[in-house]
């Protein structure tokens, strides 16, 4: 099959308005939805959906939260990982106050406490810019971090100052704790970055993406066309770290079971910010490449030497992983700062054409 | 053209620190006119835009705009009030496509909010259907077309200032304020983009201030002219009264044009 738009003519704005205009990429699209919501729970063992699939599209939510705020506002954030903190401690927070309610619905919920709680944390971005905003949420970052771990009230006076989870069930099925399956949880998981990954592909397709992109290119040129700034980045605050926080609660309440303060510490803040160079500022599917190279390619690294017969001990790939990722994020950072997404359009653009370029 | 007065600017000084970059200037701008405001490097051109737009605050003096005397205004809500602006180097968004650069200018026009943006279906589409299509007729009337999917960050300069021209035409604006639109441009881009600006102002009813260099256009284009020199206001009149007098020729030949 090739990758042509001949012959697709687009007869209305609406049709070239739509986010996939191309009729392989819906093909693409829906095969790889087909592999994530049957195939994966079908065959997949509980290392593919564990290990690899839940984190994964967990990280990947994050770095789309990130992608916005950073990405499509120009408002670097060093404090992804407190925000995904702010929606787990939230949502540990309201599932033991009212364990009746179901899960899900604090897990959004507690998106929108971290949305709150970025809003006041973007506040002063709009009296200050670039190296100073990061600085100033390195500092929210080391803030938050610090509540995590210091005030008792937020994990319910544990000895072990952690937070765990308890067994919630959806419609009669085990979705979180000890009882749920892997493969329950994943299809949770699935279902909600899938969605939220549209919504964030829709809104980064309107008037507010393209605001917040205005915002990001020349702020003065966006503020003389009536955009009021700090409205703006206000919003892209509370979205982005909505999307956070809903990654945040998540991590906890269906990846890892249970967390302290550390699990949300900087590293992870990085992680993300790292996702997102790589995979590619200002676009959505970029989060998702992003993730893959931070997440599965290390595993895939790891497993590698094993499947060719090579016997290399597990502190050597680790040190060579992060010298492959340190490696990949100085290459992008200089030859290709819109990262792999671009590169995915340059490769289509090229595919489009083939093999007559002219 | 005698319309009634859109804007008045009433003894206006503005001063950054020691340098006075206007000084005690009064004109006004009628509705419907072209109005021209030349003068040569560091008259005050641009400052003067920039107070008309509530980017700068002038130290002394009024502003009046449809008939309401402004206390300090914003940039944002000169905008919400009909006042766009295009600018002396080139201010787009440069990561984004000629099409969104121009919907952009929409941006007051469209009101749905998050909720239904998130969905991207029902009003939401539509709202945005209606506005691609206005931003379309724009496109058209700027032959654009070929570059509307291209990142304006890639374009040429001339077509960058009419992409520049395309976004502030999208608002709709009852006052325009092109600062230098053809600077830097070839005799034929010029030539197009002296139409465009005729056109918007006869077609789309556009009130124009225009600074500019291009004498010949400037004599070509507008209505009436103010001339500037050191912030202060040496001469206003119709073109051909402006061009032979004698403090301008002095002015312009003093800075060695
Ligand atoms: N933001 C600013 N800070 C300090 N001085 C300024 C600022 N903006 C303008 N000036 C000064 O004010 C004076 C008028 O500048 P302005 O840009 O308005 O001139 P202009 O008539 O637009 O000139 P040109 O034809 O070169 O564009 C100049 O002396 C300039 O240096
Ligand atoms: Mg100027």
């Amino acid at each position: 099959m090739f990758y042509r738009e001949a012959g697709q003519y687009k007869t209305t704005y609406a049709a070239d308005m739509a986010i996939f205009p191309i009729r392989q990429d819906r093909y693409g699209l829906a095969l790889i939805l087909l592999i994530a919501f049957v195939a994966i729970p079908a065959f997949g063992n509980q290392f593919l959906i564990n290990t690899m699939m839940i984190p994964f599209l967990i990280l990947s939510l994050a770095a789309i939260g990130l992608n916005l705020l950073t990405g499509y506002t120009g408002l670097l954030s060093l404090g992804t990982g407190a925000f995904m903190g702010v929606g787990a401690y939230a949502c540990y927070k309201l599932e033991t106050f009212f364990p009746q309610v179901n899960i899900l619905v604090w897990i959004v919920v507690s998106g929108f406490v971290s949305a709150l709680v970025g809003v006041a944390f973007g506040l002063p971005s709009l009296r200050i810019k670039g190296f100073y905003l990061a600085v100033a949420t390195l500092a929210a970052q080391f803030f938050l971090e610090w509540c995590f771990a210091r005030v008792p009230w937020l994990v319910n006076y544990n000895d072990s100052g952690a937070i765990e989870v308890p067994s919630e069930t959806l419609f009669g099925l085990s979705v979180t704790g000890p009882t749920a399956t892997p493969v329950t949880r994943y299809l949770v998981v699935l279902t909600i970055v899938a969605a939220m990954a549209w919504i964030a592909s829709n809104i980064v397709h309107g008037r507010i993406g393209r605001m917040w992109m205005a915002v990001r290119d020349m702020d003065i040129a966006a503020e003389l066309i009536g955009i009021r700034l700090l409205r703006a980045k206000l919003l892209a605050f509370a979205v982005s770290s909505f999307y956070v926080g809903v990654a945040g609660a998540m991590m906890v309440f269906l990846w890892l079971g249970a967390a302290e303060a550390e699990a949300f510490n900087i590293d992870l803040s990085f992680q993300i910010l790292f996702m997102i160079i790589i995979g590619g500022l200002g676009s959505i599917v970029g989060a998702f490449f992003g993730a893959t190279i931070i997440h599965l390619l290390p595993i895939a690294l790891r497993a590698l030497p094993a499947m060719v017969g090579l016997s290399i001990d597990a502190a050597r790939i680790d040190q060579l992983t992060f010298m492959i990722t340190g490696i990949l994020i100085i290459v992008f950072l200089i030859a290709e700062p819109h990262g792999l997404a671009r590169l995915w359009q340059t490769a289509k653009q090229k595919l489009r054409v083939w093999p007559f370029p002219y | 053209m005698s319309g009634e007065i859109l804007l008045s600017v009433d003894d206006v000084s503005l001063s950054f620190g020691g340098v006075r970059a206007i000084a005690d200037v009064s004109f006004d701008i009628r509705k419907g006119e072209v109005r021209a405001i030349i003068g040569p490097n560091g008259a005050g051109k641009t400052s003067m835009l920039n107070v008309v737009n509530g980017f700068y605050h002038p130290q002394k003096g009024e502003i009046t705009y449809r008939g309401r005397t402004r206390a300090r205004m914003k940039p944002h809500e000169a905008a919400e009030q009909g006042i766009a602006r295009t600018f002396q180097n080139v201010a787009l968004f440069k990561g984004m496509t000629t099409l969104d650069n121009i919907m952009t200018g929409r941006s007051l026009r469209m009101k749905r909010n998050i909720f239904w943006q998130a969905l991207r279906h029902g009003p939401a589409l539509d709202e945005e259907i209606k506005h691609r299509r206005v931003c379309e007729e724009i496109i058209d009337f700027l032959q654009i077309e070929h570059i509307r999917k291209t990142p304006v960050g890639a374009l040429p300069y001339g077509l960058q200032k009419r992409v520049e021209l395309g976004r502030a035409l999208a608002m709709e604006p009852e006052l325009l304020l092109l600062d230098e639109p053809m600077a830097g441009m070839n005799l034929e881009e010029k030539e197009d983009m002296s139409r465009f600006i005729v056109e918007a102002n006869r077609l789309r009813g556009a009130t124009i201030a225009l600074i500019e260099h291009d004498m010949g256009v400037v004599m070509d284009l507008s209505d009436r002219v103010v001339v500037l020199e050191y912030g202060r206001k040496i001469a206003d009149g119709v073109p051909d009264m402006v061009k032979s007098d004698q403090k301008v020729i002095d002015a312009y030949l003093g800075a060695g044009r």
